[in-house]
């Protein structure tokens, strides 16, 4: 073993929200006090939702997700997660 | 801007059958010449031998909210003489011919409140977390897509991946 150490990370709890199209493939509005760690890239974020809901698999590469009320986009973006924060998944837009 | 006039910027989701006049009233100002409305309705489209009969909207509410302030300091920094900005969206469902939007923006002049007008519902179309999924006469119902919004389908996503 080696003798470096690594910050673990942190492991919280999210409420997920869904919308529109993905709450209709979840069969959800919400899920609350759903586990992740954090830092987590928006990636990472997206697979941990998928494993939980594959039917979402149906948004891949047409969903961006909100995490605090801000738009991230599937990638490597890191987001930092809050206890408690809200995470929407987002189909696209058609407001208008 | 008159100098005791403080700016107005109100957005408001509704249940109930939108009133042109009230987002007019919204904006009114002894200091603007122009106000420019846009009113988007619910089209009877066909598609695919079906009929839209009506749309049901919703929104994630608490966004649509501050991406609208976004979208208000974004149209004030592009056209900096726009006085108040007022927007009204339907939410639940709204039959054909009914409006589903209608937005008011005041200006002294009107070169920059019509320019506004259109800049505000195309950053609406793109930014703003609000859907609608048609429904047609055979009871089946579809989600829609804007073009304005970068991660439709048959869109390519932008070089960097934060909005």
């Amino acid at each position: 073993m080696k003798g470096n150490v690594t910050t673990a990370a942190k492991c919280l709890q999210v409420l997920v929200l869904f919308f529109a199209k993905s709450a209709e493939l979840t069969g959800l509005k919400q899920e609350e006090a759903v586990a992740v760690p954090t830092p987590i890239s928006s990636r990472d974020l997206w697979t941990l939702l998928l494993r939980r809901h594959p039917r979402l698999s149906v948004l891949q590469d047409q969903v961006v997700l909100a995490v605090r009320q801000q738009y991230i986009a599937i990638g490597d973006q890191v987001v930092t997660l809050g206890d408690g924060d809200e995470v929407a998944v987002v189909p696209p837009l058609s407001g208008g | 801007m008159a100098e005791s006039e403080e700016r107005r910027d109100v957005f408001k989701l509704s249940r109930d059958w939108l009133s042109v006049q009230e987002v007019v009233d919204t904006v009114s100002s002894a200091s603007c010449g122009a106000i420019s409305v846009f009113i988007g309705t619910t089209r009877e489209d066909e598609v695919g031998g079906r009929k839209v009969i009506g749309l049901e909207y919703e929104a994630y509410e608490p966004m649509a909210q501050s991406e609208f302030r976004k979208l208000c300091d974004d149209i004030r920094e592009r056209w900096p003489t726009v006085t108040h900005v007022c927007v009204h969206h339907r939410l639940g469902w709204v039959k054909v011919g009914e409006a589903s939007v209608a937005m008011a923006i005041s200006s002294p002049h009107r070169q920059d409140g019509q320019q506004a007008i259109q800049h505000c519902i195309t950053q609406l179309k793109a930014q703003i977390p609000i859907w609608k999924k048609e429904v047609y006469d055979t009871q089946e119902a579809s989600w829609k897509e804007n073009a304005e919004c970068w991660w439709a389908a048959h869109n390519k996503p932008p070089p960097d991946t934060q909005l």
